[in-house]
């Protein structure tokens, strides 16, 4: 009867731990289950130089979601952005890809803009601004003059 | 059966109209801006308005051209943004004029030095009521400089509302600094600062123009 109990005890114990340990790699590794929470809206960029799916989207520095993955349409980067529901995004929200730093990661940041218009679930950012690329300017610097 | 026939042909002839209407609909907003451009080429390239004393004249030319093919309400609106919708009509207008003026003074008074910069047309992209037409500037100096024009459709006519330089979007830029005047002081205060700026400019004109004479 001891016995038993101890087994039990041991097994429950063992459980809880899984559990915690689930909890915490969802956690960390910021895997949505179930889909994910919030809407989901596309943007093509020429070029997305360095972006990666799970890149952060922010206004005003503040996380609103994430990149969900990202594909090629048309020779586009076309970007599919998990938006956080209670965010709305006016028809004119500029989409820009942003490095953190001058070396850091990158990242998309939404302008908001002033339009009546609100960008449905699914729907597209249409206006956007490619990351600078900051080799092909200073190469322009030092062999422009001909 | 042979009035059938005809029937059939002229519906494929109609059919093919409608299709042929479509491409020619698509290109129209690169050949709008082709033909403002080589008009404001014109104006710059005329050697009788080169002369320093015929400067505001040429200046009036170019800023009217700049008139048809620019739609500079809709740039202050996209530029102010979420501060856009609380302002009263006569606000509105108010900075529209501002704004235009800013434009004015940063950009057409820029393109006066224009030297001979060949430019591009690379090509356009159409996406419903908007249209992107990609140009390249070539620079003496042999580098290029990549220009996009942002462009929506209005009535029957094809309207820049934003100009991206080297990626850098005219209106983010402006948003951005409307958006830190605005919320770190108040809206009164940008319209003053935009104001007293827009003073100062017209005196040192007048100042210059009187050097000249």
């Amino acid at each position: 009867m001891e016995r038993m109990r101890v087994n039990v005890a041991v097994g429950v114990f063992m459980l809880l731990g899984i559990l915690a340990l689930g909890y915490l790699s969802v956690k960390l590794g910021r895997v949505s289950l179930f889909g994910g929470t919030g809407y989901r809206v596309t943007v093509d960029f020429p070029s997305i130089g360095g972006l990666k799916a799970g890149s952060t989207v922010e206004i005003a520095g503040v996380e609103i979601g994430r990149v969900e993955s990202i594909g090629l349409a048309d020779y586009q980067a076309r970007v599919t952005l998990r938006v956080d529901g209670t965010v709305k995004l006016q028809d004119d929200s500029i989409a820009s890809i942003k490095t953190k730093g001058l070396i850091g990661e990158k990242y998309v940041r939404i302008s908001p803009g002033g339009s009546e218009r609100i960008i449905p679930p699914g729907g597209r950012i249409r206006e956007v601004e490619a990351p600078v690329d900051f080799e092909e300017l200073l190469s322009k610097y030092i062999f422009g003059k001909v | 059966m042979r009035s059938r026939h005809r029937a059939v042909v002229f519906v494929v002839a109609l059919l093919a109209l409608v299709a042929a209407e479509r491409p020619a609909q698509a290109g129209e907003p690169i050949e709008q801006l082709r033909t403002q451009i080589d008009r404001v080429l014109k104006v710059l390239e005329d050697p009788g308005l080169k002369k320093d004393q015929r400067a505001p004249e040429r200046r009036e030319a170019v800023r009217k051209i700049a008139n048809d093919i620019f739609d500079f309400s809709e740039t202050a609106q996209r530029s102010l943004a979420r501060h856009w919708a609380p302002r009263t009509p006569a606000e509105r207008a108010e900075f529209v004029q501002l704004f235009a003026d800013l434009l004015e003074r940063s950009y057409i008074s820029k393109i006066e030095v224009y030297g001979g910069e060949k430019i591009q047309f690379i090509g356009e992209s159409v996406d419903g009521d908007l249209a992107t037409v990609r140009t390249k500037i070539t620079t003496r100096e042999g580098s290029d400089i990549p220009i996009d024009y942002r462009m929506l459709h209005r009535g029957n006519r094809w309207l820049v509302y934003d100009v991206v330089i080297e990626g850098v979007s005219l209106i983010a830029n402006y948003r951005a600094q409307f958006n830190k005047i605005i919320t770190t002081s108040s809206y009164n205060e940008l319209v003053k600062k935009m104001r007293t700026k827009q003073e100062e400019f017209l005196e040192e004109e007048r100042q210059r123009r009187t050097s000249l004479r």
